[in-house]
């Protein structure tokens, strides 16, 4: 399947009623982002279009917000969103092989790549999730799992796709 | 069976719901019908989560550790009064408060920490039967000015816990001094620091006790108008913090006319975005503006002309949590607890290859081996700790031979290391030192905004040495360059993240240069964590024959027939060192040298 097709369709209403219920002064460019992004997952160019045409916020501070952040995507993501901890703690305790094990069970081989190909999951590293003593950690769907060792994250994944009917692209090692 | 009546709190933060809190309340509610249930945040015992208080209507109370579902029946019938007492699963009870699990909280001075675990964060009724507010209404019914509040906290001695230890009167009284009829109080709750959880804890666990610090903050510099930013990663406390300034607000401790007063202020939440960067004061001021988080030149600083150009001051989350305690006990108490330069106490976040991770609070001035073995238990295995890393990217390394080092600004200081927020991430031999200053020059590398040439090139020139050594293709003369670059990304730099940027890498050539000299001259790894360094073997006379390893390894890499272990093997030329099969081995039939 061609990401490209995951582009979202945006609904002009929902945007115009955030910039309404957050504003409409620069200082809301990042506010009215996390709003768009928690909605469709990243920022899908058209709604970006919309908060310039609505707004007082210009084109470069949006983009420049946009691409400033870490927390903000500007691609298409899959359906489901695993956020794997690589914080010092998660770190040294072996968070590299969460990356693997996942990106194994779901056929993401090209290293430039986050998104399985049949868009059912992304796999991003994010930094500390603040539960370091529970080291290593990662989030599916917002549920974060605690002590996940590198063979763990692909038990709960497995699960997690059996559970939500999704399909995984890699070579299934449960069997 | 008896009918004890059971009243049963629940540790509900974050770290409690991800090791599965919700599903053990779930199922003691359905077996203890009759049972009281409370909710509340982190005690900071993560490492026993999840966590169960029973208390019975004799005062009796059990502490349970490591609940699942699968345990609990055992906890069930005990509360039942049929089966026995199930000791593995129990950290202390009132029979028995000074065990090796109570020692944890035994031996912690809770000031900031105070209701953390102890109240539901949620429930503003629950922090006022506390004595919350209490502190705001003493300052406003007694009349005390905004001078006397600053002096009180003058006394106190507090320096601000956001990492660099400024007095927190002193700052105050820049702002309050400053002309200006709008003023900001600003909470820094952006933690940054990979490997700290102090502010989440209290943000989550008790925000109306920070949110009475922003009022006291507020009151003394003549603040009207207040921002917690909050990371994002933080969904719970941005959550319950906005629910604390609901509820604050609708009774009147927040908004116009605070308790009848002509003292005005409101609080609003931003939401980080994702920046390490933006937990500098300057930064963080330009992103609460909708812009990028890009720090500027002091001065003027935020006290004289800070956010949309009023004079503003941004306090760190555990500095605010100690406010209200100062305000109600005197500055002279809170003097008295510490030592003479580094006043009160100090709550870290431990983690890493220690027995019992979480949280603690300490008064200043004890040592780190007082935290790490008294409190946390020492080494989490076998292995002897070897280093501590404090402050997180900003800070350094500490190794085992300095641990009777005391807790104050100074002497952490001396050490090359910085007190930073609270983070402490322990280490044991079977931890690399040169790919932990690998690992954050590559997090400052990535977090640099760019604004300066030698934060944003220095540091990415510093990560490529590293990210050579790591490989076995480093020279000698890379370390003496990283010191070089260092100390030049040091004094070049435009912000704390480049001036501090190179602290890990100095500590540990400081404290580990054999272990660089060992990956330069003699291409080993004594940590076995350096990938291009180390390979895996199987070791057959250990080996079971089961085939796990087959199959996790993600590159089919590992051959051999089930149940003969003397046919195992990794094709080295197909391996990627990745350990997925040494840690599934449960023979622990694998070596990584
Ligand atoms: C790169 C960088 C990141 C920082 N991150 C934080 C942070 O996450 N939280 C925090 O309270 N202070 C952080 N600080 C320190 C703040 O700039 C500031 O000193 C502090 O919030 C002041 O509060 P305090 O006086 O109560 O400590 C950071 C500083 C730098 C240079
Ligand atoms: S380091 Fe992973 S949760 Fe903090």
């Amino acid at each position: 399947m061609n990401l490209q097709n995951m582009e979202a369709t945006v609904d002009p209403e929902l945007v115009h009623h955030w910039i309404t219920a957050i504003g409409s002064d620069s200082s809301a460019a990042v506010p009215i982002l996390q709003a768009i992004q928690g909605h469709y997952g990243y920022l899908p160019r058209k709604a970006m279009d919309l908060v310039v045409a609505q707004t007082g916020i210009n084109a470069s501070q949006l983009y420049g917000v946009a691409t400033f952040y870490a927390q903000f995507r500007l691609k298409p993501v899959g359906r489901h969103m695993i956020k794997v901890c690589h914080g010092t703690a998660c770190h040294v305790q072996g968070a590299d092989r969460l990356n693997t094990s996942l990106r194994h069970a779901l056929g993401i081989s090209n290293p430039e790549q986050d998104t399985a190909s049949n868009g059912s999951y992304t796999v991003e590293n994010v930094a500390c999730i603040g539960c370091c003593s529970l080291a290593p950690v990662m989030v599916i769907d917002g549920q974060a799992f605690p002590n996940v060792k590198g063979a763990d994250a692909q038990r709960q994944l497995f699960k997690h796709a059996r559970e939500n009917n999704e399909i995984l692209a890699g070579q299934d090692a449960e069997n | 069976m008896s009918n004890t009546q059971w009243t049963i709190t629940v540790g509900e933060g974050s770290c409690g719901i991800a090791a599965g809190a919700p599903e053990v309340t779930e199922l003691l509610k359905k077996r203890l019908p009759d049972a009281q249930f409370k909710s509340v945040g982190c005690v900071g015992m993560c490492h026993r989560e999840v966590m169960v208080e029973t208390v019975d209507d004799q005062g009796r109370s059990y502490l349970w550790g490591n609940l699942t579902k699968k345990n609990l029946p055992k906890v069930i019938q005990f509360l039942r009064g049929d089966g026995v007492l199930p000791k593995t699963l129990l950290i202390r009870s009132s029979e028995e408060p000074d065990c090796e699990g109570g020692h944890y909280l035994t031996r912690q001075t809770r000031i900031a920490l105070r209701n953390v675990g102890q109240l539901n964060p949620t429930s503003m009724a629950q922090y006022l039967d506390r004595g919350g507010y209490d502190a705001i209404k003493k300052i406003i019914t007694s009349g005390m000015t905004p001078e006397a509040v600053i002096e009180e906290v003058k006394i106190a001695k507090i320096r601000g816990r956001g990492g660099a230890g400024f007095p927190t009167a002193t700052k105050w009284g820049f702002a309050r001094n400053a002309p200006g009829d709008v003023k900001y109080l600003v909470c820094n709750g952006d933690e940054g620091d990979p490997g700290a959880f102090m502010d989440r804890s209290l943000l989550e666990g008790d925000p109306h006790n920070v949110l009475e610090g922003m009022l006291i903050a507020a009151y003394a510099i003549g603040a009207s108008k207040g921002y917690a930013y909050i990371r994002a990663e933080y969904p719970l406390a941005v959550q319950y913090f906005g629910q604390a300034i609901q509820d604050a607000r609708e009774a009147g401790y927040l908004g116009y006319h605070i308790l009848g007063s002509d003292f005005s202020f409101d609080i609003k939440i931003k939401e980080g975005a994702g920046a390490f960067v933006c937990g500098e004061e300057t930064a963080l001021m330009a992103s609460i503006q909708g812009e990028r988080g890009m720090p500027r030149i002091r001065p003027p600083f935020p006290a004289i002309s800070g956010l949309f150009g009023k004079p503003t001051i941004i306090n760190n989350v555990e500095t605010l949590a100690n406010l209200p305690w100062i305000i109600q006990n005197g500055g002279a108490a809170y003097a008295a607890i510490g030592t003479e330069k580094s006043s009160g106490t100090k709550v870290f976040a431990l983690a890493g290859a220690i027995a019992r991770g979480g949280l603690v609070e300490v008064p200043m001035g004890v040592t780190i081996r007082h935290v790490l073995e008294n409190i946390g238990g020492g080494s989490a295995s076998t292995r002897p700790l070897k280093a501590v890393q404090l402050g997180g990217p900003s800070g350094g390394c500490i190794p085992e031979r300095l641990f009777d080092t005391p807790i104050e600004y100074e002497a952490i200081n001396a050490t090359g290391a910085i007190m930073g927020s609270g983070g402490m991430v322990v280490m044991d031999s079977k931890s690399c030192m040169v790919d932990l200053a690998r690992y954050f020059l590559e997090f400052t590398e990535n977090e640099s905004c760019g604004k300066c040439t030698f934060c944003r090139i220095g540091t990415l020139r510093m990560k490529e040495i590293l990210t050579r050594i790591c490989a076995g293709e480093g020279t000698m003369e890379d370390i003496d360059l990283l010191e070089d670059l260092g100390r030049s990304v040091q004094s070049a730099s435009l912000c704390g993240l480049g001036q501090t940027a190179a602290n890990p890498v100095l500590t540990t050539i400081k404290y580990f240069r054999d272990e660089y000299i060992a990956h330069v001259q003699e291409k080993r790894c004594p940590g076995g964590v350096c990938k291009g360094l180390i390979t895996h073997t199987i070791l057959n006379d250990k080996c079971s024959g089961c085939s796990i390893c087959e199959r996790y390894c993600p590159v089919n890499a590992i051959t051999g027939t089930l149940k003969h272990p003397d046919t195992w093997v990794i094709d080295p030329k197909i391996c990627i060192n990745c350990g997925m099969c040494a840690e599934v081995c449960n023979p622990d039939a694998i070596l990584a040298a």
